[in-house]
C-alpha cells in the first residue's frame, strides 16, 4: 500500500506509478489497501449510490455547455468506471468515466473537494485506474472543450484488484473513440481494439466490454433483432410460447444431441435439437400461430458458425403457406435491417478483415432460384427424376467425381445433393437468397409439392452463402409423415446418423389434425453476425463455448475423429428441418 | 388453395337420421348435448345417429383402443375417397377474411333472423369442427379457431352439386375446414356463416375425446396436450396468458432501461444457486457440461463489464423430483441493476406483478385456489426475525451465536415432539441463522397467503447477498411470499470478492459435510451405491466468476422472478404442470 501511494506526484506520475509493476505484486498491494479500509472500520464496498443521471445523459444534458463554462450551482450525480487516470499536480487529478457506452472527464480539483488538501492528495493517490465510483459535483467544460464534472464528492463505490490490461493512447488523453460511433450494418475492425487477444475477450467478455466500446453495441444489436422479431410476429397475432428443452426424443432435426440424466425419474433425456415437433402439436391444439425464440443445443464441433447452444426463431402459421412466408420473410429481415441500419445495405468482410467489405443488398423482393432446376443449368446435368431410385444416386456419385465434389460417407442422395449445391448453388448466395423446392429425400418433414412430383414446398434463405432461414408447408399428412420417418430410418441404418427419429407422439398429433401450415425457423446468432460484421459466431455470443485451457490438443483433435464426420457436414443439414 | 369440388357420386357410409327438433348451438357456450366423437357416426354398419338427441351419446367409448383403430380405418377411407374424388384432404393454404370472434364482434348487433348477403358480408373462415348436426337439407356445424367459435348454417341448396352431400358424409368431428358465405343470425340468435363453398383442409383421422369434459386421464391431458387443448379450450387460454405475461414483464423492465440478454444454459460449472445439476457431456471438447441452475453470476458479469441494467427470461434446469410447484425445467426473469438496492427491486416487483395482473385480469384482486388474494400496493414489508416472532414468539435476536439454547427453545416452541421430520431438520441446522430460517419455512411461510416481503435473510442461508448494512448477521434480501409460496428472491449484490469467496469456499464445505454424512449414513444401508448417487453430487468454485468480482461490480441490485408461479397464481392454476405445454412426467407404465 505504502508504496503505490506515496510516490512523487510528478506530472503523468499517476498513470505511470504502477506502469512497471508486476500484476501479481499489484494486486497483492490492492488487497492490502482493502485489508486496511476494513480494519479502519470503512466499508470499501458501499451499498448504493443514488445517480441523478446515467453517463450518456449527463452528456446529452451538458455537451452544448461552452468551454471553460462552470455551473458551479448546479449538483448532479453520475457513477461509472475510472478508465483512465491522470495528474498535473498533487492537488488536480483526471479521469475518464466510463458509463453506459459513454465517457466523461473527471477533473478532481482540490478547491472544490470537500476534503482538505492532505487528504485529497492522499485519497486521489489511492484510486485506481478500473474502479468503480459515483461524483457527485458540478457540471462544466474544460478551455480545451472537455466535458467534465468537477467533483465536491468522490466516493470509490467498488475496486478493480487487477490491473486493467493497458490502454493504447496516442498522444494526449483525448482519444477520439467517443465520436467514432459503431453503427450497426457497418464494418467493424477488432485488429483496431484495445484488447484484441481473442482469448481474453471471450473468455473474460467483461474486459472485453470495458476496453472496446464497440462490443457493447454488438450486444444491444443482438438484443434489438431478437425485440424487432418479437414485435413484428406479435402484430401479426402471433403468441410466444415455451417448449421443453429436455426430451426423451430429440427430434424435429437431424444432429447429435446432448444426453443427460434424471436422477430421480432415473430417466435419460436429450436437449433439444429443435422445437419443431413441440410447436406443431400446439398448432394442432388450436395455437394458430406460434413462436418460440430459444436455444438449441447440438453436440457437435466449435468453429467458426458453430456453438453448442445457439439461438432460433421458430414459428408456425396455420393456414399459410410457403409462398407466404417467403413474403413474410422479406418483410421482416429487410424492415429489420432498415430499421437497425437506416437503409437495406449493409458492409460485411465476407472476405477476412484485409480485404475491403463487400456490399449485401437487403433490398425485398428477395431472388428466388429453383433448387433441382438450377443445378441442372449451372452443372450441365440431367439428374434422374426418381430421386429416391438407385439410379438417381449413382448419377449424383459420377456428378460429384466429375467436379472433384467431396462427399463423405454414406454417400446418401441427400448429402451428395446438398455437396452439389453447396458448391454451384450457395456459393452465388450473397445478396439474400432463396434456394426454394427441394428433394423429399432431403425433407423429411417438409410437404410435397403441389405441382411438383417428388419436391417439396421449401425454401431455404441464403444471405452470403450462408444458409439463414429454413422453411416450409408443412407435411400434415400422418400417413406419409409416417413413410419418410420410415425412409430416414433406412438412411440411418446405412449410417448417416443425421437422419432423423420416428416420434410417435408427434405422428399421433397429426392423426388428430394439423392445419395447413406454414413453419419456419431463422439462425438468430448467423443473423446476428451479418449485421454486426463478425465473421466469427462467438463475437456475437457474450460467453461462447470454449475448449478447456490448458488442454493438450491432440488429445482433443482424436476425440474429434472418433466422434464422426467433422461439424461442418453435420449442422449442413439445417437450422430446423 | 381451396380445392374446388366436383361433382360426385358416392356412397353415404352412414346416415344421418333426422331429429324432430334442431338444437342450436349457442356462441360462447359450450355445447352439451354435441356428439363429441364421431366414432357412432362414422361406425362402417351406416346404422349410428348423430344429432339430435340432447343426451344422446354413442354408448361406446370412443377411446377403446378397437373403436379408436375402427374410426381410424374409416376415415383414412374417406382419405383416399376424397382423393379419388380429385380432391386433397391436407389442403396447401386457405385465405380467411375474419376470425370467428371478429365475426361475432362485427356483428353483434345482427337481430335474430336477420341475414346479410351484400358482397361486403361474403366472409371466409377456418377453424376445426367441434359439434354438427344434420338433417335432410339442412346441417349445422361448429367451428372453433384460436379465438372462439361460430357456427355453420348448411343449406342443400345454397350449395353447388352434391357439395351438402360432402358435408354430411364426409365431413367428421376433428376436421378442419374452410367455409365462405354470408352472414346470418338464426331464429335461436345464433351466428352463422351461411356455407356456399366449403373445403376440407385437413382431414383429422382419430376421434376427439367423447366426453364433454375431455379428458378425464389427467396424465393424458398432460402427455398429450394438444387433445387437452382441444377439448378443453380454456386450456389454450392459460397458455395465451402466459404470453401475455411474460410480454407484459418485458415490456415492464425494458420501459426501464433494461436490456435483454443471454447468458449460457451449458456451464464448465454450475453456480448462483445451491441445486443438483443436470450433467451432460460434450463430444468434442471432450468434457462435461452442466446445466445451468440460475443465471445470475452471468448476469453479475455483464454489470463488471459495464452494462448497468440487464435481464435474462430463460429456462433454468434442477436435476430434483416432480411436484405440483416443480418441474425439471422452469422459467425465470433475473434482473440486475447497477447502483440500486434492494428497496428498489421491492419497488420493481410490485411494479411487474401488479402490471401482469392487470394485463391478464383486469382487476388487483385475485382467487387462487379460493383464497382472495389483494395484490393492491404497497405489500406488507416484514423481517424474517418479526415474521417468526409473531408466529412463534421466539426472539432470535438474544439467541446471539448460541446454537443450542435456540434449538432448544424451537423444539419446544414449535412442538415437534411428535413430527419427526421436523424435529431432525431443526436439530441438522448448523448455525442460528440456518435455525432461523428453518423455523421460518416450519412456521411462518405457508401463512404468508398476502403478498408480503420477508427482509433480511442470515448471512448464512444467502451466500451471494450483501450484508446488512445495520444489523451484522443479516443480509440486505427479500424473498416474495404470495400464497404461501416463495415467488421472488432478490438481494442488494455481495460485490466484495473476498468475502464471496469465503462464502461459497464455505458453502462449498457445507455441501461436503452432507455428502460425507449421507455417504456413511448410505454405508449402513445395503442399497449404498444407489444412495449414494441419489444425494451426492459435486459443487464446484466458478473462479472466473470470482476474478471478474476482482475487476470490480458496481454496488447492484438484482431480482429473480419465478414465472411458472407467477403464471399458477395469475390464472388459478392449482399445478406447475398446467402452466408449462408440455411438462416432464414419469415414465409411462
Amino acid at each position: 500500500m505504502a508504496s503505490a501511494k506515496s510516490r512523487p506526484q510528478g506530472k503523468k506520475a499517476a498513470a505511470a506509478e504502477d506502469e512497471g509493476m508486476d500484476p501479481t505484486q499489484y494486486y497483492e498491494n490492492r488487497l492490502k489497501a482493502l485489508a486496511a479500509q476494513k480494519a479502519a472500520g470503512i466499508n470499501p464496498y458501499p451499498h448504493k449510490f443514488e445517480c441523478k443521471l446515467t453517463i450518456p445523459e449527463y452528456v446529452k444534458k451538458y455537451e452544448s455547455l461552452n468551454s471553460g463554462d462552470h455551473l458551479e450551482d448546479v449538483e448532479e450525480r453520475i457513477a461509472g468506471r475510472l478508465m483512465n487516470k491522470r495528474s498535473s499536480s498533487s492537488k488536480l487529478f483526471f479521469y475518464d468515466l466510463h458509463g453506459g457506452g459513454a465517457k466523461v472527464q473527471v477533473m478532481a480539483d482540490a478547491r472544490k473537494s470537500d476534503l482538505d488538501e492532505e487528504e485529497f492528495t492522499r485519497f486521489h493517490s489511492s484510486v485506481k485506474r478500473g474502479d468503480i465510483v459515483g461524483i457527485i459535483g458540478f457540471p462544466g467544460k474544460s478551455k480545451r472543450g472537455e466535458l467534465s464534472i468537477f467533483p465536491k464528492t468522490f466516493i470509490v463505490l467498488s475496486h478493480c484488484l487487477h490491473m486493467m490490461p493497458r490502454q493504447k493512447i496516442g498522444p494526449g488523453s483525448e482519444n477520439t473513440k467517443t465520436t467514432d460511433v459503431w453503427v450497426p450494418g457497418s464494418a467493424r475492425n477488432p485488429e483496431a481494439y484495445i484488447l484484441k487477444d481473442q482469448e481474453t475477450r471471450y473468455r473474460q467478455r467483461y474486459l472485453d466490454l470495458m476496453l472496446n466500446m464497440e462490443v457493447r453495441e454488438i450486444f444491444k444489436t443482438r438484443s434489438k433483432i431478437i425485440s424487432y422479431i418479437r414485435h413484428f410476429l406479435d402484430e401479426q397475432d402471433f403468441i410466444e410460447v415455451e417448449t421443453p428443452m429436455m426430451n426423451m426424443i430429440a427430434g424435429g432435426a437431424a444432429a447429435r444431441p446432448f444426453v443427460t440424466h434424471h436422477n430421480e425419474l432415473n430417466m435419460r433425456l436429450y436437449m433439444r435439437i429443435a422445437p419443431e415437433l413441440y410447436l406443431k402439436e400446439l398448432v394442432v391444439g388450436g395455437l394458430e400461430r406460434v413462436y418460440e425464440i430459444g436455444k438449441q443445443f447440438r453436440n457437435e464441433g466449435i468453429d467458426l458458425t458453430h456453438n453448442p447452444e445457439f439461438t432460433t426463431c421458430e414459428f408456425y402459421m396455420a393456414f399459410a403457406d410457403y409462398d407466404d412466408l417467403m413474403k413474410l420473410t422479406e418483410d421482416m429481415l429487410s424492415g429489420m435491417v432498415k430499421e437497425l441500419t437506416g437503409g437495406y445495405k449493409i458492409k460485411y468482410h465476407a472476405n477476412g478483415l484485409e480485404n475491403d467489405p463487400i456490399e449485401i443488398d437487403f433490398t425485398p423482393p428477395f431472388r428466388r432460384i429453383d433448387m433441382i432446376g438450377e443445378l441442372e443449368k449451372l452443372a450441365n446435368l440431367n439428374i434422374p427424376k426418381d430421386l429416391a431410385s438407385e439410379e438417381a444416386n449413382k448419377y449424383l456419385v459420377d456428378a460429384c467425381l466429375k467436379f472433384d465434389i467431396k462427399c463423405p460417407p454414406p454417400q446418401t442422395t441427400a448429402r451428395l445433393l446438398d455437396k452439389l449445391v453447396g458448391h454451384f448453388l450457395e456459393e452465388t448466395c450473397t445478396n439474400p437468397t432463396f434456394i426454394i423446392n427441394h428433394p423429399e429425400i432431403m425433407s423429411p418433414l417438409a410437404k410435397w409439392h403441389r405441382s411438383k412430383p417428388g419436391l417439396t414446398e421449401r425454401f431455404e434463405l441464403f444471405i452470403n452463402k450462408h444458409e439463414v432461414c429454413n422453411a416450409y408447408t408443412e407435411l400434415n399428412d400422418p400417413v406419409v409423415q409416417r413413410q419418410r420417418f420410415a425412409d430416414q430410418l433406412k438412411d440411418r441404418q446405412s449410417g448417416d446418423d443425421e437422419a432423423m427419429a420416428l416420434d410417435e407422439t408427434f405422428c399421433t398429433a397429426l392423426e388428430y389434425g394439423l392445419p395447413p401450415t406454414g413453419g419456419w425457423g431463422l439462425g438468430i446468432d448467423r443473423f446476428t453476425m451479418l449485421l454486426t460484421d463478425s465473421q466469427n459466431i462467438k463475437e456475437v455470443l457474450l460467453f461462447p463455448a470454449m475448449k478447456p485451457q490448458d488442454e493438450p490438443t491432440s488429445k482433443e483433435s482424436n476425440k474429434k475423429t472418433q466422434d464422426g464426420p467433422p461439424s461442418q457436414e453435420l449442422e449442413k443439414v439445417s437450422l430446423q428441418s | 388453395m381451396e380445392v374446388a369440388l366436383h361433382p360426385l357420386r358416392l356412397k353415404q357410409l352412414f346416415h344421418l337420421a333426422v331429429a324432430s327438433k334442431p338444437h342450436f348451438l349457442h356462441g360462447k357456450i359450450r355445447p352439451l348435448f354435441i356428439v363429441r366423437c364421431s366414432s357412432s357416426s362414422s361406425s362402417a354398419a351406416g346404422t349410428a345417429v348423430v344429432g339430435g338427441g340432447r343426451n344422446r351419446r354413442a354408448p361406446s367409448s370412443a377411446t377403446s383402443t378397437s373403436d379408436r383403430e375402427a374410426v381410424r380405418a374409416i376415415r383414412i377411407k374417406k382419405v383416399q375417397e376424397l382423393r379419388g374424388k380429385g380432391l386433397d384432404p391436407y389442403a396447401y393454404q386457405w385465405e380467411r377474411t375474419h376470425t370467428a370472434n371478429q365475426l361475432q364482434e362485427i356483428y353483434r348487433n345482427l337481430g335474430n333472423g336477420e341475414e346479410l348477403t351484400s358482397e361486403s358480408d361474403h366472409v371466409s373462415i377456418a377453424g376445426r369442427i367441434v359439434a354438427r348436426r344434420a338433417f335432410g337439407k339442412l346441417a349445422f356445424f361448429t367451428l372453433r379457431d384460436d379465438s372462439g367459435t361460430i357456427q355453420l348454417y348448411c343449406e342443400k341448396e345454397k350449395l353447388l352439386n352434391d357439395q351438402f352431400e360432402h358435408l354430411k358424409t364426409l365431413v367428421d368431428i376433428g376436421d378442419i375446414l374452410g367455409a365462405r358465405g354470408s352472414i346470418k343470425r338464426t331464429e335461436k340468435g345464433e351466428l352463422s356463416v351461411c356455407v356456399t363453398s366449403f373445403s376440407i383442409l385437413t382431414k383429422s383421422l382419430l376421434p376427439l375425446p367423447d366426453k364433454y369434459h375431455g379428458l378425464t386421464d389427467i396424465d393424458k391431458r398432460y402427455r398429450q396436450r394438444y387433445v387437452d387443448m382441444i377439448a378443453n379450450p380454456e386450456v389454450a387460454d392459460i397458455f395465451r396468458k402466459r404470453a401475455k405475461i411474460i410480454s407484459e414483464i418485458r415490456k415492464t423492465v425494458e420501459s426501464a432501461g433494461f436490456v435483454e440478454v443471454e447468458t449460457p444454459v451449458l456451464q464448465g460449472a454450475a453456480g448462483g444457486a445451491e441445486a443438483r445439476p443436470f450433467i451432460t457431456y460434450h463430444n468434442s471438447l471432450g468434457q462435461d457440461l452442466y446445466l445451468r441452475i440460475a443465471t445470475e453470476l452471468h448476469l453479475k458479469r455483464m454489470l463488471v463489464g459495464g452494462f448497468e441494467k440487464v435481464y435474462e427470461i430463460g429456462r433454468i434446469f434442477r436435476n430434483e423430483g416432480l411436484s405440483t410447484r416443480h418441474n425439471p425445467e422452469f422459467t425465470t426473469i433475473e434482473m440486475y441493476e447497477a447502483y440500486s438496492d434492494y428497496e428498489s427491486m421491492m419497488n420493481m416487483t410490485e411494479e411487474i406483478i401488479t402490471r401482469c395482473a392487470l394485463a391478464v385480469n383486469g382487476k388487483l384482486t385475485l382467487d387462487y385456489q379460493g383464497v382472495e388474494i389483494s395484490l393492491e400496493r404497497p405489500w406488507r414489508r416484514e423481517t424474517m426475525h418479526n415474521l417468526v416472532k409473531e408466529a412463534t414468539g421466539i426472539d432470535f435476536t438474544k439467541f446471539g451465536d448460541d446454537l443450542t439454547a435456540a434449538k432448544e427453545v424451537a423444539l419446544q416452541s414449535l412442538d415437534t415432539g411428535r413430527d419427526n421430520q421436523n424435529r431432525s431438520s431443526i436439530e441438522a441446522c448448523p448455525s442460528v441463522g440456518h435455525l432461523l430460517n428453518e423455523v421460518f419455512e416450519l412456521a411462518v411461510e405457508s401463512q404468508l397467503l398476502q403478498p408480503t416481503f420477508v427482509l433480511d435473510y442470515p448471512v448464512e442461508v444467502s451466500p451471494l447477498a450483501k450484508p446488512h448494512r445495520r444489523h451484522a448477521g443479516l443480509t440486505e434480501r427479500f424473498e416474495l411470499f404470495v400464497c404461501g409460496r416463495e415467488m421472488a428472491n432478490a438481494f442488494s449484490e455481495l460485490t466484495d470478492p473476498l468475502d464471496q469467496r469465503e462464502r461459497l469456499e464455505e458453502q462449498v464445505r457445507q455441501h461436503k459435510k452432507k455428502n460425507a454424512a449421507m455417504v456413511s449414513e448410505a454405508s449402513d444401508t445395503d442399497d449404498k451405491n444407489k444412495d449414494v448417487d441419489d444425494g451426492a453430487y459435486e459443487v464446484t468454485l466458478d473462479e472466473d466468476f470470482l476474478t471478474a468480482l476482482e475487476y470490480g461490480m458496481p454496488p447492484a441490485s438484482g431480482l429473480g422472478l419465478g414465472i411458472d408461479r407467477l403464471v399458477m397464481l395469475l390464472t388459478n392454476s392449482a399445478s406447475i404442470r398446467d402452466v408449462i405445454a408440455f411438462p416432464v412426467l414419469k415414465t409411462q407404465q
